[in-house]
């Protein structure tokens, strides 16, 4: 345990140069190194944080933009979609109008197909008829039949109202009356009185014969007309039978 | 057997005679300043480094890590000192492995030398931090009665830490080449590597005293006078 004086004072220097020489090549190049990674790293740091928010800006305007773009498209395809709700419902009408036309036009071709061929039934049937009639009472007319005949005219006259008969007393032209059948004299004067009795004695009267009138008396006065005959009874018959085909027109278009 | 490096003479001029210790110490500093100049002559600034910067960033950032922790203070100032002191004696300490070295802390004179560093330093850093008139006025509080006592226990100190590494660092040679004549082969290697062990935590105490005494220096009395009894105590082997 001895102490060599001069070698303390040696390794005095040299400590001292060791801390010299680790200053200058360990030391300060050291730290300054981490120094300036540590700052190229905040700067990192820094950029990478403003790019980040810079990112996240766009993306919010991309995402903004991206809603509208949405929101555009949504609005463009509801027009399309009213439009063509739209379109539709006027095809539908048009269609539907069009049926209606068609249907209507057919319906009328269809009634007035039946019309006709009523019509034509009817005029058949009543021609038939009427011919069926005609033939009997023609096989049937005799004297007593002309008489009965006579004698309901002139009831029917006695029936007249008082405005007829006023009419047919003014009268300045002669009055006409017409039978189916030939009446003979006494008849023909049974006629006059009972007409001058009811109108007075002015009026003429003239007889004519119309095959026609089937078992019929009629007398025409200017615009009077006074009848009793078949043919109005076969006209009662062709409006009763017209009646009985009614219902079917009416329900025809409707099933 | 030798106990000290300073006793193996290689050249004598006059007074001046070029020992081990010396020699020794010449290698060690040679290994650190050019390992220090090979890595940082190349030193990275990017996040991706070669792992010697690596190892001497770890190395630099504990250093100023332990002073910070010991100082309370920023570390910049103390570092070249109190980080030399730990580089050398860890690294003079280290070498022990290789067969014909010899630890220059193995000599008194070098840990008187280190020591006497530290004493100057002591003062020369309170001075810088306090001014002369404040840090001189530490030795007389809290009487001046106490002046004495504080002279002694600023040598007394000095030379603890001279004797206490110079103890450990011979002794541990001193034991293996004991050992090598009693029990040789496997025994020695076992007591080799306790050496190193002592060496690194010798190394570490030396430089935390250094720092300790510097920090009671320059800090605030009795904060710095607190810290070193903190440090002080646990760490007196």
């Amino acid at each position: 345990m001895e102490i060599n004086w001069i070698t303390v004072s040696a390794q005095v220097v040299n400590f001292l140069i060791l801390v010299w020489l680790l200053k200058h090549f360990l030391y300060q190049p050291v730290i300054r190194a981490m120094d300036r990674r540590d700052q190229k790293i905040r700067n990192r740091m820094d950029e990478a944080d403003s790019r980040e928010q810079e990112a996240l800006r766009e993306k919010q305007s991309y995402q903004q933009k991206l809603a509208s773009f949405e929101k555009e498209r949504e609005e463009l395809l509801e027009e399309t979609r009213q439009e063509a709700r739209q379109t539709r419902s006027q095809m539908i009408d048009q269609a539907r109008e069009e049926t209606a036309r068609v249907r209507s036009h057919w319906m009328r071709e269809v009634s007035e197909e039946k019309t006709a061929f009523i019509d034509g039934l009817r005029h058949q049937s009543l021609e038939v008829v009427e011919t069926v009639i005609r033939k009997a009472l023609q096989d049937l007319a005799d004297e007593r039949l002309e008489e009965r005949i006579a004698h309901t005219f002139i009831r029917k006259l006695h029936e007249l109202d008082e405005e007829t008969r006023e009419a047919l007393g003014r009268s300045s032209e002669p009055a006409t009356i017409a039978t189916s059948f030939e009446l003979d004299p006494g008849q023909r004067s049974t006629l006059t009185r009972a007409i001058h009795e009811l109108v007075g004695a002015d009026l003429a009267v003239n007889y004519t014969q119309v095959p026609e009138l089937i078992c019929g008396v009629e007398l025409t006065c200017e615009s009077q007309r006074i009848s009793w005959n078949l043919s109005d009874y076969l006209e009662e018959l062709t409006a009763s039978v017209e009646k009985a085909f009614e219902p079917l027109e009416t329900t025809e278009p409707g099933a | 057997m030798t106990i000290t490096p300073d006793s193996i003479v290689y050249w004598q001029w006059g007074d001046f005679a070029l020992n081990a210790t010396i020699v020794f110490t010449w290698l060690v500093m040679a290994l650190l300043t050019l390992g220090s100049w090979l890595v940082t002559r190349g030193l990275s600034e990017d996040p991706k480094l070669s792992r010697w910067q690596n190892l001497l960033e770890v190395l630099v950032v504990g250093i100023r890590n332990q002073i910070a922790q010991v100082s309370h203070q920023q570390p910049g100032p103390y570092l070249p000192f109190v980080g030399t002191l730990f580089l050398f004696i860890a690294m003079a300490n280290l070498l022990n492995v290789i067969p014909g070295y010899m630890a220059p802390t193995g000599s008194l004179s070098t840990t008187t030398a280190l020591a006497i560093c530290v004493f100057v330093a002591v003062p020369v850093f309170g001075i810088a931090s306090k001014g002369a008139g404040e840090y001189l006025q530490h030795y007389i509080k809290p009487t001046p009665l106490m002046l004495p006592f504080n002279v002694i226990g600023e040598v007394s100190r000095t030379v603890a830490l001279a004797v206490r590494l110079y103890g450990n660092i011979m002794s541990g040679t001193v034991i293996v080449a004991i050992l090598l004549s009693l029990t040789p082969y496997f025994f020695p290697v076992v007591m080799q590597l306790l050496g190193l062990l002592t060496g690194m935590i010798q190394a570490y105490i030396f430089a935390i005293l250094a720092m300790v005494y510097i920090a009671s220096a320059t800090s605030a009395h009795e904060h710095g006078e607190s810290d070193e009894h903190q440090h002080n105590t646990p760490s007196e082997p």
